[in-house]
């Protein structure tokens, strides 16, 4: 296992760990998270679709994360997932919204919205990362694979 | 080499269930599982529903109280407000 292998692996593994973490600490409390989501300046009516579609796909990035072949795809829908996060606390602390809801909602509730925002950042970061990395290493393989033709 | 990426993931997938769990409501007797009152200034009225009642903007003051015995204590930070949340919360931008 090379340095290279071992950073994808590692990065893999934060990534789930924070998306698995979310998930499921949604769905042991989903009344909580029904309320919370309320809380936040969107439209009511997008709550049942929200609290339903967010800890799903926050659960098939992290299984996509553990299997080689679907590792990619999952630091893709990790990057575009965290973008939304980072989007959605940027124009929150921006008064884009009607009202700055409390920070109660989010991964890690004692964090305020900067928190949050850097806190999000840092996930961007290693998804982008974990994609150039895979890439390289996919690369990399098909090489060996090729010269190993000849 | 196998051994290692079995290992790391089977850890990051045993801390994240675990840490979901230990940190659930249920165990941590977290108050926003409690029935939720608001001060009105006079005393202590029922809060509602979170998101349809009432809605906690930012700031540091107390939003909600839930009740241990006969004491209410401080849950939710935030500003208390129905329907009146942009004019607490938001500051008229002006000119320079």
């Amino acid at each position: 296992m090379n340095k290279r292998q071992v950073v994808l692996e590692s990065i893999s593994a934060l990534l789930i760990m924070l998306f698995l973490y979310a998930s499921i600490s949604k769905f042991l409390d989903f009344q909580r998270f029904i309320g919370e989501m309320n809380n936040q300046p969107l439209p009511n009516s997008w709550t049942p679709f929200l609290v339903w579609t967010v800890p799903s796909l926050e659960i098939a990035i992290s299984v996509a994360l553990i299997f080689e072949r679907t590792r990619m795809a999952g630091f893709i829908a990790s990057l575009a997932l965290m973008t939304l996060f980072t989007v959605y606390a940027a124009a929150i602390l921006l008064h884009f919204f009607e009202y700055v809801p409390c920070s109660c909602g989010g991964v890690i509730r004692k964090l305020t919205w900067p928190q949050h925002l850097v806190f999000n950042l840092f996930f961007v970061a290693l998804s982008v990362m974990g994609i150039i990395l895979q890439r390289r290493s996919s690369f990399k393989s098909i090489i060996i694979t090729k010269n190993s033709f000849v | 080499m196998k051994k290692i990426k079995l290992s790391i993931m089977t850890l990051a997938i045993a801390l994240s269930i675990g840490g979901a769990f230990a940190t659930s409501p249920r165990v941590t007797q977290d108050c926003q599982g409690a029935t939720q009152y608001h001060y009105n200034g006079t005393g202590y009225v029922l809060a509602g529903r979170i998101g349809i009642d009432y809605l906690c903007a930012t700031s540091p003051n107390v939003c909600t109280y839930y009740k241990v015995g006969s004491t209410y204590v401080p849950c939710m930070n935030g500003i208390y407000c129905t329907s009146n949340c942009k004019t607490i919360t938001t500051t008229p931008k002006t000119k320079n």
